[in-house]
């Protein structure tokens, strides 16, 4: 009798606890219709905190009996927390979305069309930004900041070389070359392994395409002549020894490492990692240079816009409320305020043009290659499984790593793009 | 009375076990027939919102078990690492519990102690930790070794070669797997009773004869229960070889299975497919589980 | 791994009772000088084995240049910064608590399910009792990132999401295989006829449950809860995806805010996962004083 009661507590401990966790089923979406809930990434702007405090006083300001609730989520995984949100339909109203998801969370059926809403006020909204969240003439992702990619140098290193910022693909050989000889232990120019985005801009600088688009079916181009010229030069800068075998498996992060530790001349990297590379490296902060990426014979290269848009989900209850949040998170102020204190570009023209008169010689580089050559990857939800697949990065390191040429390795990589297009 | 004692002989066991069921079977069995289903499916983020089934037979079986990257590249890197992992983790973590028996009370302290703050630092850390180590430019392992002349950075990465990416994945491993067993060994040890050891002794036996006569047949279920959960961890290791350079999917020469099944769900959206993937490691470690059950246990003794 | 051929069993087995015993046997004497010495060497190989990638992550959390520290075994310089910036704003605290209350709770109300578990399994014979333990084995292999979605899912559908005691429940389960076929063994090496001498002394099996058989099952107690705490402590997964308010995340979530798109914040990574790794060596050393304390309890009732 007395063990059988302590069994019955046992288990009744056990469904308390279990039940105790039952008092709020849902999240966002499932609040009641006054209460907004917005997911922001973390880490992007050090100041988000006060900066949505501002946000939010003007948004309840205006929207009398509403509340703002804005749940920070990590980078890390955060795909994962988006997935498992959309299957137990958990998600928020509106929130931070990665320009490269867009289109997959669109096609699934997961974010609401924002077309008319936007209606004309679409002729203001960066141009790059606006086709990554394009899905079937549909807009799904509300620009709200980007970034992009251009060359990174280290000042010193260029001196004591005597060179000056290439505007040529042969030039940029050429600086390269006098670095490594000056210089026997800097590396002249790190080709990042895993950095597809630090490719692409000589997959277009040579005239070529990742993919083409026919009517709505797209084809892999990347093993294009002119495809294949780009990224030969591009791998070439490693195999003919700029860069180091580290490297070839290196991540954006570790570009970073590299350049911050004053040991690399140049490296491709973005513009939100400026101020990032003045305070991790402080000797470095009156060294660091910056030029846009050189088309083969002159010009800019373009580079990938990456950013973010704001999506409204499907599950949001109050949708007006929830679009007048997103109007004013891309008003003029807003969009320039966190722009700026991100050190990203704000999405709409207006809010870019004022941010990109600027004479800072370290931020006017980036602005040039945005608003010159700001392109987007190929906007299908296809895409999303291609990334996935890591096909372009598996080009790259096959390639740096000597296991298999441009040529085949742009082969492979086709195929496996056409199989992954045709679905 | 007899009756009610029999009733209770009964009863008994599963209402001790009772919790335990309903925990696991709700947490995890049905989930678990969850993907068994998924794996059945065509299945892609626009399923999980509409939450349709979309059943396709055996289809995303096929494609796997014909796929030339399952047999030559994913299947032997599971495999072989995981048996070099359960081998290292258990020789390393008997090796450590035998010590740490014998240590004094202050030393004991000290190197359990240090033994845990191997299991404690978080898997995402220790793997970046093992990384940089071993980072081939600046890590500390390439400085020591190109001071001996034994290495080249600027001729080599490590972590592009399936042989060296998988060593250091393995180090990493065992070291994070190794205090578990350890302590796991340690615990069982202290319960064997000493004067079994003594009597040996009495008779003459040497040290080596003592561990085996003694120890491992005394402690056989514990080192049968660290072998068997070591197997089945080292199977699915995930965040050791996605965190590595080029371990996410960007060098298809170190995928596993672990890695490639939630490449296919997370990174591609196809759910049905990581799920095939999903049920096939759990085959797998069920035939293994299966052999070992049977060499290790007869059927009384389970 | 050096350590593996150092501290080889041969050298090994004395066990530490005898030095309470007082015996003076010859192979010990013999062996002395150099045992002592294999022990010294196995200890310091032990040590920077187990010990090097910490020293790593805590001494990288003091590096005011932690991002490109490089192969230098001393940091070129010291600095609180990276702490400073983990506690800035007070999620990282508030973390903290939230793990602890996490880890607490799958620690105790986990011991207390696997115990009864364990007694079931090992202490009664019935039917299916070898399906049970085998299906609970089964429950472990499927890979965890495969059951993200269905136990998302599965959880939603408990109306449990968002509660930290529902993710303890989670964590339990995930513990609850290792522990009940460990404490089995455990339990089964209790000798019946102590059982049944405290039944001759009049107490029910409640009482003799206390008094006899959880003093001497508390070493693999303490294996086990050691386990299940640091399995609760380091999950990272599950604790992001079940919590929809970014108050309830844990420490490990609390981790990942240092890791931007495509940047990362490394000496406050590794601040942040040394004041993670301090909460386990923590329970560990109490708990490791548990383990004396009970053993002196149960030998002397043994």
């Amino acid at each position: 009798m007395k063990f059988r009661s302590a069994v019955v507590a046992g288990a009744a401990l056990l469904l308390t606890v279990s039940a105790c966790g039952s008092n709020d089923a849902g999240s966002g979406g499932s609040g009641d219709a006054q209460k907004l809930t917005v997911w922001i990434m973390q880490g992007t702007n050090p100041d988000a905190t006060s900066f949505f405090d501002s946000v939010k006083a003007d948004f309840q300001k205006e929207n009398p009996g509403t509340t703002l609730d804005v749940q920070f989520q990590p980078w890390g995984e955060a795909h994962d927390k988006f997935t498992t949100a959309i299957a137990g339909g958990t998600t928020p109203d509106v929130a931070e979305v990665g320009t490269t998801w867009t289109p997959e969370f669109a096609a699934a059926g997961a974010l609401e069309d924002l077309t008319e809403r936007v209606g004309a006020g679409k002729d203001n909204l960066v141009q790059g930004l606006v086709d990554a969240g394009t899905v079937d003439g549909k807009l799904y992702g509300m620009p709200w900041y980007a970034g992009v990619r251009s060359f990174v140098y280290n000042k010193d290193i260029f001196d004591k070389a005597g060179v000056k910022p290439p505007t040529t693909w042969a030039e940029i050989e050429a600086v390269a070359t006098k670095i490594k000889s000056s210089q026997p232990d800097v590396i002249p120019f790190a080709v990042a392994g895993e950095c597809t985005y630090c490719a692409m801009p000589f997959v277009w600088g040579a005239g070529g395409e990742v993919a083409t688009d026919n009517g709505g079916t797209w084809t892999a181009a990347i093993d294009s002549e002119k495809a294949q010229k780009g990224l030969d030069f591009y791998t070439g800068l490693a195999t003919k020894g700029f860069s180091t075998p580290a490297a070839q498996t290196w991540k954006e992060t570790d570009l970073l490492k590299a350049f911050e530790s004053g040991k690399t001349a140049m490296v491709i990297t973005g513009n939100w990692t400026l101020t990032k590379i003045a305070t991790d490296a402080p000797a470095l902060k009156d060294k660091i240079g910056a030029f846009p990426i050189p088309g083969e014979t002159g010009g800019i290269a373009p580079s990938f816009l990456g950013g973010s848009h704001l999506g409204m989900f499907k599950t949001a209850k109050n949708k007006d409320l929830a679009y007048k949040f997103i109007q004013l998170m891309t008003s003029d102020k807003y969009a320039a305020q966190w722009a700026q204190q991100a050190n990203y570009f704000p999405g709409s023209k207006t809010a870019l043009d004022a941010a990109t008169k600027t004479d800072d010689p370290a931020v006017a580089p980036f602005a040039k290659q945005m608003t010159d050559g700001g392109k987007s990857m190929p906007v299908t939800p296809a895409w999303g499984k291609v990334e996935g697949a890591k096909t372009l990065t598996k080009l790259i390191q096959s390639v740096v790593t000597g296991k298999a040429t441009v040529a085949d390795a742009t082969k492979t990589a086709a195929t496996e793009m056409n199989a992954l297009f045709k679905g | 009375m007899v009756d009610t004692q029999r009733l209770s002989r009964t009863t008994r066991p599963w209402l001790l076990l009772a919790p335990a069921l309903v925990v696991l079977g709700a947490l995890l069995i049905w989930p678990l027939v969850r993907v068994v289903q998924l794996s059945l499916q065509d299945f892609t983020l626009s399923n999980l919102v509409s939450g349709e089934d979309n059943y396709i037979g055996f289809g995303n079986y096929t494609e796997m078990l014909s796929s030339p990257l399952l047999w030559k590249t994913v299947l032997p890197n599971t495999v072989v690492f995981a048996v070099v992992c359960v081998v290292g983790t258990v020789a390393l973590g008997t090796a450590v519990a035998l010590l740490l028996h014998r240590l004094g009370p202050v030393w004991k302290w000290i190197c359990s102690t240090a033994v845990m703050v191997a299991w404690a630092v978080p898997a995402l850390t220790g793997t970046y930790v093992w990384v940089w180590l071993f980072d081939p430019l600046d890590g500390l392992v390439s400085h020591v070794l190109t001071a001996l002349g034994l290495f080249d950075p600027s001729t080599t990465n490590w972590f592009t070669d399936r042989v060296s990416f998988y060593a250091i994945a393995a180090l990493n491993v065992i070291h994070h797997g190794f205090p578990f067993v350890a302590i796991t060994i340690l615990a069982g040890l202290v319960t064997v009773p000493k004067e079994l050891y003594e009597a040996a002794e009495i008779d003459g036996a040497n040290a080596w004869k003592r561990f085996r006569s003694i120890t491992v047949p005394v402690l056989k279920p514990v080192f049968a229960v660290v072998t068997i959960l070591s197997t089945i961890w080292d199977f699915k290791v995930f965040t050791q070889v996605y965190l590595m350079p080029g371990g996410s999917g960007g060098n298809d020469e170190v995928l596993n299975l672990g890695v490639w099944s939630y490449q296919q769900s997370f990174a591609q959206g196809e759910y049905g497919k990581g799920a095939a993937i999903a049920v096939l490691l759990t085959v797998l470690l069920l035939l293994i589980t299966a052999v070992y059950l049977r060499t290790l246990f007869k059927e009384k003794e389970l | 791994m050096q350590g593996v051929g150092a501290v080889a069993p041969p050298t090994v087995p004395v066990d530490s009772g005898n030095r309470r015993t007082g015996s003076t046997n010859r192979s010990r004497q013999q062996s002395s000088r150099a045992g002592r010495i294999g022990i010294g060497v196995a200890v310091a190989l032990l040590l920077v084995f187990t010990l090097l990638p910490a020293y790593w992550m805590i001494s990288t959390a003091f590096d005011k240049n932690a991002a490109f520290r490089g192969a230098d075994l001393i940091p070129s310089g010291w600095t609180l910064d990276n702490f400073d910036r983990v506690f800035s704003d007070d999620t990282f605290g508030l973390y903290l608590r939230n793990s602890l209350l996490v880890a607490g709770v799958t620690v105790i109300a986990g011991a207390l399910v696997t115990l009864l578990a364990a007694v079931a399994v090992a202490r009664f014979q019935f039917r299916f009792r070898t399906a049970v333990i085998v299906m609970i084995l089964i429950v472990q292999m499927v890979p965890l990132e495969a059951l993200v979605i269905p136990l998302f899912i599965q959880v939603r559908q408990y109306g449990a999401l968002n509660s930290l005691l529902a993710l303890s429940v989670v964590y339990i389960a995930f513990s609850l295989p290792f522990g009940i076929w460990m404490l089995r063994g455990f339990v089964a090496a209790v000798p019946k006829e102590i059982e049944e001498a405290a039944y001759v002394d009049g107490a029910g099996w409640w009482r003799m449950f206390f008094s006899v058989l959880l003093p001497l099952v508390a070493p693999g107690l303490v294996a086990t809860s050691v386990f299940s705490f640091i399995t609760a402590w380091n999950e990272f997964i599950f604790a992001l995806t079940f919590m929809s308010d970014d108050e309830k995340y844990t420490v490990t979530v609390g981790l990942q805010k240092f890791f931007g798109q495509n940047t990362a914040e490394w000496g406050p990574i590794m601040a942040a996962s040394t004041v993670i790794s301090v909460p386990v060596i923590i329970f560990f050393t109490i708990a490791q004083r548990r383990i004396s304390s009970g053993l002196t309890a149960g030998g002397v009732k043994g």
